[in-house]
């Protein structure tokens, strides 16, 4: 082996010499003979042909003698690659369709690895990342896993855990911020000092935080994330030491943050903990119930993540202990720890597992499809092939020539595979970041392409292996037997069954697809309980230090509101706390509020009653279109001076009070320090997306509690065209306003479907992908296997078979290896579609329904694919089909 | 040329080259002049299938080749047996004997 390399390179080196030497020795052959002819009597110019004669073609000579010696390695390789070439080029049809082929299926799976490797795989972008863990709080019997956490508890467990090296608090606010140009609402980290520490962030101009920043009385400092820096001050290199109005006093920026994903949020700006308003006031510092901050941080060395769970459980029980009050058997309480990677890519991991899986099978399908496009190719070179075995040529140079060929398309197909993979990514990126933050990671860097390039390499292989082997011997044979020979009945079988494979991969993906479909067609159908056609939303926020009096508020909204209606277009307008599927509510889930009620005693072991609270004002439900279900809605008479009232919804009446009437009872949201009377009863409305079911919802009228930022306005015609005309009614209210989220309600509606719409449209694509290679696998078949039995079809009809009879056996065995395959794919499906499970809504994994629709598609589809080709079959001419052998 | 001439069974050309260089090293002209003359010209070598045969049997290692004079003072390639070489020839000849005898028995019996 060695030395066969050895003589390999050697020669190579000394190729020319070698030529020139093979050169040389032939014609000291050839002088030597003619010497011997001249000697034996011959004129020289005979003496010389003669020679010639009984030496043969010498080019020839010289070419099998450089395929003898060491030479023929590198120049085989070289000659199979032009030879590939040329065969390629030779057939565009069949090199199109395998490069478009493999271009598509590789092109998913780089495209779907490069998400898969920026989100899961890739080591987070921080010092040390895998050691920075995050702490959640749950209340399990009020099934609350993720509670925040208030400042004492934060503080007692700074001081009483052994596990951390320091704990680093976080939360987000958005406060309006003064700078440069138009009031600004930013989304602010409000962050300990320690946050970049902890991150391992290094700012990229001035510093982050320290102790001191941090102390009270301290001035107030602001940290710019990079993106914010480039848009609002232009990247502006002096913004250091700069003031910038927020809350009422300067914030002086004292650093720029370099341009990398921020976790746990995307924020705007971040300041101190001393610096946020609500966060440093005292009855958040000294209310253990007040929980609104997020804890994180990093291990000390040695401590696992197990020890350092038992560490927090036991400072947890001793909590429990002290303060009973605070931790209700009734909500139970619990801690839980979990990686940050694990907590940034937990809701994104499934979703993209199922994609690589899915891509994944579509490549397959497309190796097979390929492997049959190359196995149809070479039985119809089967004997070019076997003349070249019959002049000479090695079994192993055939299957080498063929692997070169494989691996020219696949590399090809490698190739456009990223150039489709690079078009397509920034979808996936906008899909991905519906799920984590660290979407903003994903790009195609050399892993990806280290992956693509493996995948196309192995793509290749197998596709190219499959076929040489079936040309395993007898090559000899088909020269003599003109194709009928053992050895195609075996490549026969191996097509069968590639193509059987096929169908029963694309059954599987098809099954896939088909239950998000179904499962989407439910989403789509929920009743939401609301109207959202026609409905303008936008959120209104206040510089709230200007607006500590809840009247002040009141008169705000109340002079907006009236503004507003009076515009033309108007057909009603109201304000309320948010509206329904609020992307923030979504997220942060229902802002459910204790509730007693009147005459009711609720034992320490009960759950407490609790249910969503909302503020609306009259015209809320008039603009929504929410029905009244009971009693009456809230009027302008429901003001400050009258009497107290609430609205209840349908789920709560009958959760609360069964059978009775619960119009005239009585609620208190402050231990029964004010009561409410319930006035109605409206209906249930999927605030929170229509895959999650109606909480317990109390409203009460904004002129009592005066809080929100939600505008509604409702028009006969479109939306948007309002938009402008309501934020200038806001500025004139007050210019000191800022607006967000102006959008029509429809489209706020829109967005809660647009996950599962995506994961079921690439699931669609991929599905529809399989099905067409599919497709066109099963009519390559038929259509070869027509081209070679002309002869048998030709005898047939000479014997008066009718088409529609030779049409239906060609057709009859298409579909019988189809309904092999679908049978395989049913086994499959089963066996694999519960790992939907958990992205179906009020679909069954064995939804009958799905099922029954794939396989009609399929065998439809599979038959259209048998047929036109068998039709082909039916233009032979007797004659001439039996002259054709 | 009257004679009848013979076609080389596959394989043979080998062993008679390894043969022929087991008396003394020798260029391809000589090797076909030799196995022509003690042959009796019975073989029909076709002299240019001579060639790559020697590239065959020295990339095997069976043969090696050095340029040196010939008689008439040219630059002429000769080949030599290397031991694998001799050791070849000897299994090849072993080989050869045992299936000619087994072939002429073959033969008288019928």
């Amino acid at each position: 082996m060695f030395r066969k390399l050895f003589l390999s390179i050697r020669s190579i080196v000394m190729r020319n010499r070698l030529e020139g030497n093979l050169d040389r020795e032939l014609r000291f052959h050839l002088e030597m003979e003619t010497e011997k002819n001249i000697k034996r009597g011959l004129p020289r110019e005979e003496a010389r042909l003669e020679a010639l004669r009984s030496f043969g073609s010498v080019e020839k000579v010289k070419d099998e003698c450089r395929d003898e010696s060491g030479v023929s390695f590198f120049d085989a390789l070289w000659q199979d690659l032009r030879y590939g070439f040329r065969v390629l080029l030779k057939r565009p049809a069949f090199t199109l369709i395998a490069l478009v082929v493999l271009a598509l299926g590789i092109g998913a799976n780089t495209a779907i690895f490069s998400v898969v490797y920026g989100v899961l795989l890739r080591p987070l972008p921080y010092d040390r990342g895998e050691d920075i863990v995050f702490a959640r709080q749950q209340a399990p019997q009020a099934g609350i896993t993720n509670l925040p956490f208030s400042v004492k508890e934060l503080n007692d467990y700074r001081e009483q855990n052994q596990s951390f090296q320091s704990l680093v608090e976080y939360h987000s606010m958005s406060f309006i911020l003064y700078g440069r140009g138009e009031p600004k609402y930013v989304t602010t980290g409000v962050v300990s000092h320690n946050f970049f520490d902890v991150l391992g962030v290094k700012p990229l101009l001035g510093r982050t935080f320290l102790p001191e920043d941090e102390e009270k009385g301290a001035e107030a400092a602001l940290v710019l994330s990079y993106k914010y820096w480039r848009e609002s001050y232009g990247g502006d290199p002096n913004i250091v030491g700069e003031k910038l109005q927020m809350n009422d006093r300067p914030h002086i920026v004292i650093g720029v943050l370099p341009s990398i994903p921020q976790y746990p949020q995307e924020n705007d700006v971040y300041m101190p903990t001393t610096a946020c308003p609500i966060r440093s006031s005292q009855r958040v510092i000294e209310n253990r119930n007040a929980r609104m901050v997020n804890v994180f941080g990093r291990l000390r060395p040695g401590v696992s993540l197990d020890q350092a769970r038992a560490d927090f459980t036991l400072i947890a029980a001793r909590f429990k202990e002290q303060h009973p009050e605070s931790y209700p058997d009734s909500r139970g309480y619990g801690v839980g720890l979990m990686s940050l990677k694990e907590e940034l890519t937990r809701e994104a991991r499934p979703t993209l597992l199922i994609l690589l899986g899915t891509a994944g099978l579509v490549l397959l399908i497309a190796c097979a499809n390929v492997a049959n496009l190359m196995l149809a190719h070479l039985m119809r070179r089967e004997r070019e092939l076997a003349i070249r075995a019959a002049l000479g040529a090695g079994r192993r140079r055939l299957i080498r020539q063929l692997l070169t060929e494989s691996a020219l398309l696949a590399t090809g197909g490698g190739i456009l595979g990223i150039l489709f993979a690079a078009g397509g990514l920034h979808l996936l990126v906008a899909f991905a970041a519906r799920f984590t933050t660290r979407a903003a990671e994903i790009e195609i860097d050399a892993s990806v392409l280290a992956f693509t390039l493996i995948i196309s390499v192995l793509t290749g292989i197998l596709f190219g292996l499959l076929p040489a082997l079936a040309m395993k011997g007898s090559l000899t044979s088909s020269i003599r037997e003109g194709g009928q020979t053992t050895a195609g009945h075996r490549r026969h079988r191996l097509r069968n069954s590639l193509l059987v494979s096929q169908v029963a991969v694309s059954f599987v993906l098809l099954i896939g697809a088909g239950l998000m479909v179904r499962s989407l067609l439910r989403l789509q159908q929920v009743e939401p309980g609301f109207d959202p056609a026609g409905v303008l939303t936008m959120s209104i926020n206040l510089n709230w230090s200007k607006y500590n009096r809840p009247e002040q508020t009141r008169d705000f909204f109340t002079r907006l509101v009236r503004k507003v209606q009076e515009s033309p277009g108007v057909s009603s307008a109201a304000v309320a706390s948010t509206f329904p599927m609020d992307q923030i509510g979504i997220n942060y889930g229902p802002f459910n509020r204790n509730i007693q009620i009147e005459g009711r005693l609720v034992g320490p072991s009960e759950p407490v009653t609790q249910a969503d609270f909302r503020i609306a004002s009259p015209d809320y439900f008039k603009t929504i279109k929410l029905p009244l279900i009971k009693g009456r809605y809230f009027t302008e008479a429901d003001d400050e001076k009258s009497l107290r009232v609430a609205l209840i919804n349908q789920s709560m009446a009958k959760h609360q009070w069964m059978n009775e009437d619960p119009i005239g009872r009585k609620v208190s949201l402050d231990q029964g320090e004010t009561w409410l009377t319930i006035v109605g009863i409206v209906g249930d409305v999927k605030q929170y997306g229509p895959d999650r079911e109606s909480t317990d919802e109390l409203y009460t009228p904004f002129a009592q509690t005066p809080g929100g930022r939600a505008l509604l306005i409702r028009t006969s015609g479109d939306p948007m065209s309002l938009a402008r005309q309501t934020q200038n009614a806001a500025y004139e209210t007050d210019p000191e306003v800022a607006i967000t989220d102006v959008r029509a309600l429809e489209q706020v509606r829109d967005e809660t479907l647009a996950a599962p719409r995506l994961m079921t449209t690439l699931l669609l694509l991929f599905a529809g992908l399989a099905l067409t290679i599919t497709t066109a696998g099963i009519a390559g078949v038929i259509a070869l296997s027509v081209s070679q039995r002309t002869n048998e079809i030709g005898i047939r009809m000479a014997m008066g078979a009718t088409p529609a009879r030779v049409i239906w056996a060609l057709t009859r065995q298409g579909l019988l290896l189809v309904t092999f395959g679908v049978a395989i794919g049913l086994g499959g499906a089963l066996g694999l579609s519960h790992i939907l499970r958990g992205l179906l809504f009020d679909v069954q994994p064995t939804d009958l329904i799905t099922y029954t629709a794939v396989s009609f598609v399929l065998i439809v589809t599979a038959a259209v694919a048998c047929f036109l080709p068998a039709r082909k079959a039916t233009a032979i001419d007797p004659i001439q089909a039996l002259r054709a052998d | 040329m009257a004679k009848e001439k013979s076609d080389l069974l596959q394989g043979t050309l080998d062993m008679l080259i390894l043969k022929t260089l087991a008396l003394d090293a020798m260029h391809g002209w000589g090797i076909a002049q030799r196995i022509e003359q003690i042959s009796d010209g019975v073989l029909n070598i076709n002299q240019g299938s001579l060639y790559p045969a020697l590239y065959r049997l020295e990339q095997q290692g069976w043969i090696e080749s050095e340029w040196g004079s010939s008689d008439n003072n040219r630059q002429a390639k000769y080949y030599k047996l290397t031991r694998a070489g001799r050791k070849q020839l000897a299994q090849e000849t072993q080989n050869w004997e045992r299936i000619s005898a087994a072939i002429a028995q073959i033969l008288r019996a019928s």
